[in-house]
């Protein structure tokens, strides 16, 4: 499923909050899609906790979530990507 | 197969707390008289994440964080039920009703008939139940029996997401008190992750499920397994183990405790005339002798043999080795689905 240019990351730069410490790291809580899926912009797929906050990740764009790369209970960091989505 | 996994890729999934809030959420947005309060459920967004989001969209008029005084915020949702509104009070966890108990007893559950059929009370009170997170004997207790002994109130405990949405929607728009025990394992937190299972595809469109129909979540012609909550998913996971032996379990999950659905439990047990009762209450004056006198008094003929799985009559200990020996495990029910068979 990857291997295209066109994937967009779901990003965990995107929501990561400014105030968290430089050295901390997120745990993937929920996915509410699988791979395959079509998502909506800006519909929530999925959950991380940072600092003991649980934080919304929407897509960032509309198309099929077509890979996940972090899955539950999966560290990561600011620069890490949580999946990829194939636009429309 | 293929077909369904294909099904399951594109279909949303929800956690149990999200579909719950969905549910609630749609009925707001439907209903002006609809509105939610209890302790932490309005800033905070519910500490099981039960009201997570709400605050938000209908502020602070119709999601209220009310102080510790359980006594006055429940009954203040009866007096407003019986004017006419349909309030959500949250007791935030099921221990606490000492406290409150002539609320919910002598007020919620008994109005409608004190009164003549003159008031109904059409309110929901929703309550954490369940254990399995080490926060010893007043925070962990399911207390199923004690709940769905009172008569006068409905009472609804979801296992998966997909319930927990249709059952939240029938709740609310039901013109009778209703209790919805929700339990803390399968609210799919970030501090306390769920088992495998609650959390399932969730139409976006409300749906309600009816009371008093139980769903079998897993068919099989050997034995019957009847439980709820929490112990759903740990009988499926038994009965899948216990598959690789060649042992068919059937799986029934309750979901409501009143109205009780007898007639799927009877006619399960007609076909495998063993039965395994489970379940995360007291062992005693509860939930699985009512199931086990049911079946005994309308099918005692069926019945082959018969097995419960609860917890020993102590109450919930601290230490997680000690929760650990009380609270039924897989390989609990696991055995006494072999001992009924043998």
């Amino acid at each position: 499923m990857s291997g295209t240019d066109d994937r967009v990351a779901v990003a965990a730069a995107d929501v990561w909050p400014d105030d968290v410490e430089e050295d901390e790291t997120a745990v993937v809580v929920n996915w509410f899609a699988r791979e395959g899926r079509q998502v909506d912009e800006g519909e929530t797929i999925c959950e991380v906790q940072i600092e003991k906050v649980s934080i919304d990740v929407p897509a960032p764009v509309a198309g099929e979530l077509a890979e996940i790369e972090r899955v539950e209970e999966d560290e990561l960091a600011r620069e890490d990507a949580l999946g990829w989505i194939e636009p429309d | 197969m293929a077909q369904k996994e294909r099904q399951q890729a594109v279909e949303r999934e929800l956690t149990m707390s999200r579909a719950m809030v969905e549910a609630i959420a749609h009925e707001m947005r439907e209903n002006d008289e609809v509105f939610y309060m209890g302790e932490d459920v309005a800033d905070y967004g519910g500490i099981f994440d039960s009201t997570e989001g709400l605050l938000d969209e209908f502020g602070h008029d119709r999601i209220m964080d009310v102080p510790i005084s359980e006594t006055a915020y429940i009954g203040a949702a009866v007096g407003a039920a019986q004017r006419g509104m349909r309030p959500i009070a949250e007791l935030m966890f099921a221990d606490f009703f000492g406290v409150c108990m002539d609320q919910i007893y002598n007020q919620m559950a008994k109005n409608t008939y004190m009164s003549g059929g003159n008031v109904s009370v059409p309110m929901v009170l929703t309550a954490a139940v369940g254990g399995t997170y080490n926060d010893a004997a007043q925070h962990s207790q399911t207390l199923y029996g004690t709940f769905a002994h009172l008569p006068g109130m409905k009472v609804v405990v979801p296992s998966t997401a997909y319930d927990a949405k249709g059952l939240m929607h029938n709740a609310i728009r039901d013109d009778d008190p209703v209790v919805y025990m929700f339990h803390k394992r399968l609210m799919g937190i970030g501090w306390m992750p769920a088992p495998d299972g609650p959390k399932t595809p969730v139409p976006d469109e409300p749906y309600a499920i009816p009371f008093g129909s139980a769903d079998v979540k897993r068919e099989g012609s050997d034995v019957t397994v009847v439980t709820l909550g929490l112990h759903v998913h740990r009988a499926l996971e038994a009965a899948e183990s216990l598959a690789d032996d060649g042992i068919d379990a059937e799986v029934i999950d309750l979901r409501t405790l009143v109205p009780l659905d007898t007639e799927t439990i009877l006619e399960s047990v007609a076909e495998t005339g063993r039965l395994v009762v489970v379940d995360e209450d007291y062992r005693s004056h509860g939930v699985t002798g009512e199931i086990i006198a049911r079946v005994a008094e309308e099918g005692l003929a069926d019945l082959e043999a018969v097995e419960r799985v609860a917890v020993p009559d102590v109450p919930l200990p601290y230490a997680r080795p000690m929760e650990d020996e009380v609270i039924p495990g897989t390989e609990d029910i696991e055995t006494a689905i072999r001992s009924v068979r043998s």
